[in-house]
């Protein structure tokens, strides 16, 4: 019975000419935000792996120079194109895509996209995770808002009713139908772009590719399904199809474009980031101040106390080490906790900032399955967050590496004046700081760090499939 | 066969069906006269459990639609003053389709026999709906009762809007289907087919059966008559 129901849907649903228009152009705009997108993405990935190459060139070719100088010289880090960002580019647009590494400074990432594009970037990128999120509901609405009240509105449901079929019977016979309908439409083009990248050149990550892709099917699926089933329900809750299509239209609106809006206005309202300027001023007394309220050279003063204590000398020139390599280490290690702090404090805001976002899924389902594909897509705050945290774990071994070879290699210059002491390093010492490579976050751990937001898309799920059910079981044929 | 016991429906204030009886059995073609709200698609809504009733019990052979409304469907067919096909499907899907959800499933040769029995032109079979006129659609529809092997019709002004030709092929098909020991009720406002096709006639007026005719008994003029005297109040001395 389901089976038929389901058939004649499907049938009814294909031969319609609107169907044909809608799904064309559903195919087009989706074959070509990932063609784009999996063009941007080969561009990135070979620009990026080329620009680290250069750097990493560059670095052991700078020339000849005292080994803290080279941490001043200083490298680049340059963020990889996320495993599916060619699918969905995420908020890579607006977190940079190079971090500066240099000593006693940590750096923001640069190089933001979106500072390149135009006003009419702000309407959001063409990309398949943006048209799936908002053309695919908009597809199914259209495709099943007459399920039930236009079928009440053209007599066909008194026909139908009269049959002896149950009104659950129905309901998932058109699930059935029109979600076919649908996956027709989207599958071959979700095919054609996992062909695509398993095509691709210096794909990273390509262990954990199926999974990432299983996973982020099922999450689309699902959030279809939420759309779905929403759509029966309204339908088998109103009597005619117009108004069935205003409620849907109205809904897919505020959960597509208006609540993603408050959710992030409501987010910086509820945890503040602080002011740029303001904040860096904050660090930089905090680093004059000491992170502990001592002052840095008081704590150096204390601490060459010790050495001298340690090595059981009076003078600098008895050390076995260059002390002012020493001093500049140390110095480098009373900010860390500053920075630690500092920066933490941004990181913790924005990581706020999208908890408070993902709450707001409980209203609108595209919240959650935005944070989901920006995750499995590698494209989210959490792995920006890594890919700054390895840098900067990077910048302070590069720092260290440095200073502690000279530290060592020039130990004999610590009778020297300072206008004198001076070595030079060169390729070889360079080489012993290894080129920079990113770790991305485990997937498990994503997803683990999302879980909420798939628990979230399986509530929205059950909730509207429970709505849809209450909703058929209440069909009456009382005043039609 | 079908039976209604006191059957009452009441929508507000108002008072649709005043306490019905009513016993089609297999074999006869019942046809309800009245004026508009005289309470003739109540009645047909009500053994079609679309609607509940107020009061009193609406039955397919013996079995009260309100507590087994699934099994009691199975037995029904119905076909309104316009059949709602889908447009984008052709007959035979229609046919296939409505067959498959009474419970039904035949070979496309019988399906075809179906429509065939039914006087549809067989290149319409596989015409889509969408261009049928409304006397196609009526044959589909009948079609449809056939494929169901339903005991009982429930007709809701087929012939309404029908032309003289249509409506006499409907009508001959209705005698196929009662010679087949359907239980026929017809809701129309035709008195001369209700009189030629009809095996008995029921008129009602605000809900309330006024008067039973068998049409054996009456002629057409008598028909007429009774039913404009029911329809102006004034009937009482022809009730049988």
């Amino acid at each position: 019975m389901i089976t038929s129901i389901a058939r004649k849907e499907f049938a009814e649903i294909v031969r319609d000419g609107r169907f044909k228009w809608t799904a064309a152009i559903m195919v087009l705009l989706l074959l070509t935000a990932m063609m784009a997108g999996y063009q941007k993405y080969t561009t990135a990935v070979r620009i990026q792996q080329a620009a680290q190459a250069g750097t990493n060139e560059q670095w052991l070719d700078q020339g000849d120079k005292n080994p803290h100088s080279a941490a001043h010289y200083g490298n680049y880090a340059f963020k990889p194109a996320g495993p599916l960002s060619y699918f969905d580019n995420g908020i890579s647009n607006y977190t940079g895509t190079a971090v500066f590494m240099e000593a006693h400074k940590q750096n923001f990432a640069i190089g933001r996209p979106a500072s390149d594009q135009s006003a009419i970037a702000r309407f959001g990128d063409l990309s398949g995770a943006s048209i799936l999120q908002l053309l695919l509901p908009l597809l199914i609405i259209f495709l099943g808002f007459t399920a039930f009240s236009g079928e009440r509105e053209s007599g066909t449901l008194r026909q139908v009713m009269s049959m002896g079929v149950t009104n659950r019977q129905l309901l998932w016979g058109k699930a059935l139908g029109i979600g076919t309908a649908v996956l027709i439409v989207v599958v071959p083009c979700i095919l054609i772009g996992a062909l695509a990248l398993s095509l691709a050149e210096s794909i990273d990550h390509a262990d954990s590719m199926g999974t990432r892709l299983v996973t982020m099917s099922i999450a689309y699926l699902m959030y279809a399904g939420i759309f779905l089933f929403l759509t029966l329900a309204v339908s088998a809750l109103t009597r005619h199809a117009r108004t069935t299509l205003m409620i849907l239209v109205g809904f897919w609106a505020f959960t597509g474009f208006l609540m993603p809006k408050a959710a992030s206005e409501m987010s910086k309202f509820m945890e503040p980031t602080p002011a740029f300027g303001k904040w860096m001023a904050d660090m930089r007394a905090h680093q004059r101040r000491g992170f502990d309220g001592v002052p840095p050279f008081v704590k150096f003063a204390k601490y060459t106390k010790e050495v001298f204590k340690e090595y059981g000398v009076d003078n600098v020139a008895d050390l076995p080490m260059y002390f002012v390599a020493v001093r500049l280490q140390k110095l480098e290690e009373y900010d860390y906790p500053v920075f630690d702090q500092h920066y933490g404090m941004i990181r913790d805001a924005y990581a706020a900032q999208r908890k408070v976002q993902d709450r707001f899924g409980l209203f609108a389902p595209t919240l959650p399955l935005r944070s989901i594909s920006m995750a499995l897509s590698g494209t989210d705050l959490i792995q920006h967050v890594k890919f700054m945290s390895d840098a900067e774990t990077y910048r302070r071994n590069m720092v260290v590496k440095m200073n502690d070879y000279l530290a060592k290699a020039a130990v004999d210059l610590n009778a020297t004046s300072s206008s004198s002491n001076y070595m030079r390093a060169d390729e070889e010492v360079f080489a012993i700081v290894p080129p920079f490579e990113f770790e991305p976050p485990e997937l498990a751990a994503m997803i683990a760090e999302h879980r909420n937001n798939f628990i979230l898309l399986a509530l929205w799920l059950a909730a509207v499939i429970g709505l849809a059910v209450v909703a058929a079981n209440r069909i009456s044929l009382e005043r039609s | 066969m079908l039976e209604a016991k006191q059957l009452k429906k009441t929508f507000g204030d108002y008072d649709a069906l005043k306490g019905l009886d009513l016993k089609v059995n297999p074999g006869d073609i019942y046809c309800l006269l009245g004026a508009n709200g005289a309470g003739k698609t109540t009645t047909i809504n009500l053994f079609l459990n679309f609607i509940t009733p107020t009061a009193g019990t609406a039955e397919v052979c013996g079995i009260d639609v309100t507590r087994e409304s699934l099994e009691t469907k199975k037995l029904l067919a119905y076909i309104p003053e316009q059949v709602m096909l889908y447009g984008n499907l052709t007959a035979l899907e229609n046919l296939r389709y409505f067959a498959q959800l009474g419970g039904h499933d035949y070979s496309e040769a019988e399906y075809k026999a179906f429509l065939d029995r039914c006087g549809l032109q067989s290149g319409s079979y596989t015409q889509r709906v969408n261009q049928f006129s409304k006397g196609m659609r009526q044959k589909v529809g009948v079609a449809i009762a056939l494929a169901k092997q339903a005991k009982a019709l429930l007709l809701d002004e087929p012939t309404s809007g029908l032309d003289p030709k249509a409506s006499n092929e409907f009508s001959a098909l209705l005698i196929q289907l009662k010679n087949d020991d359907a239980s026929i009720l017809m809701a129309t406002h035709d008195l001369f087919r209700a009189k030629e096709t009809g095996t008995r006639i029921g008129i009602m007026r605000e809900g309330r059966m006024m008067q039973e005719l068998g049409t054996e008994d009456v002629s057409h003029a008598d028909i007429e008559r009774i039913y404009l005297e029911h329809m102006h109040g004034d009937a009482g001395k022809f009730a049988a």
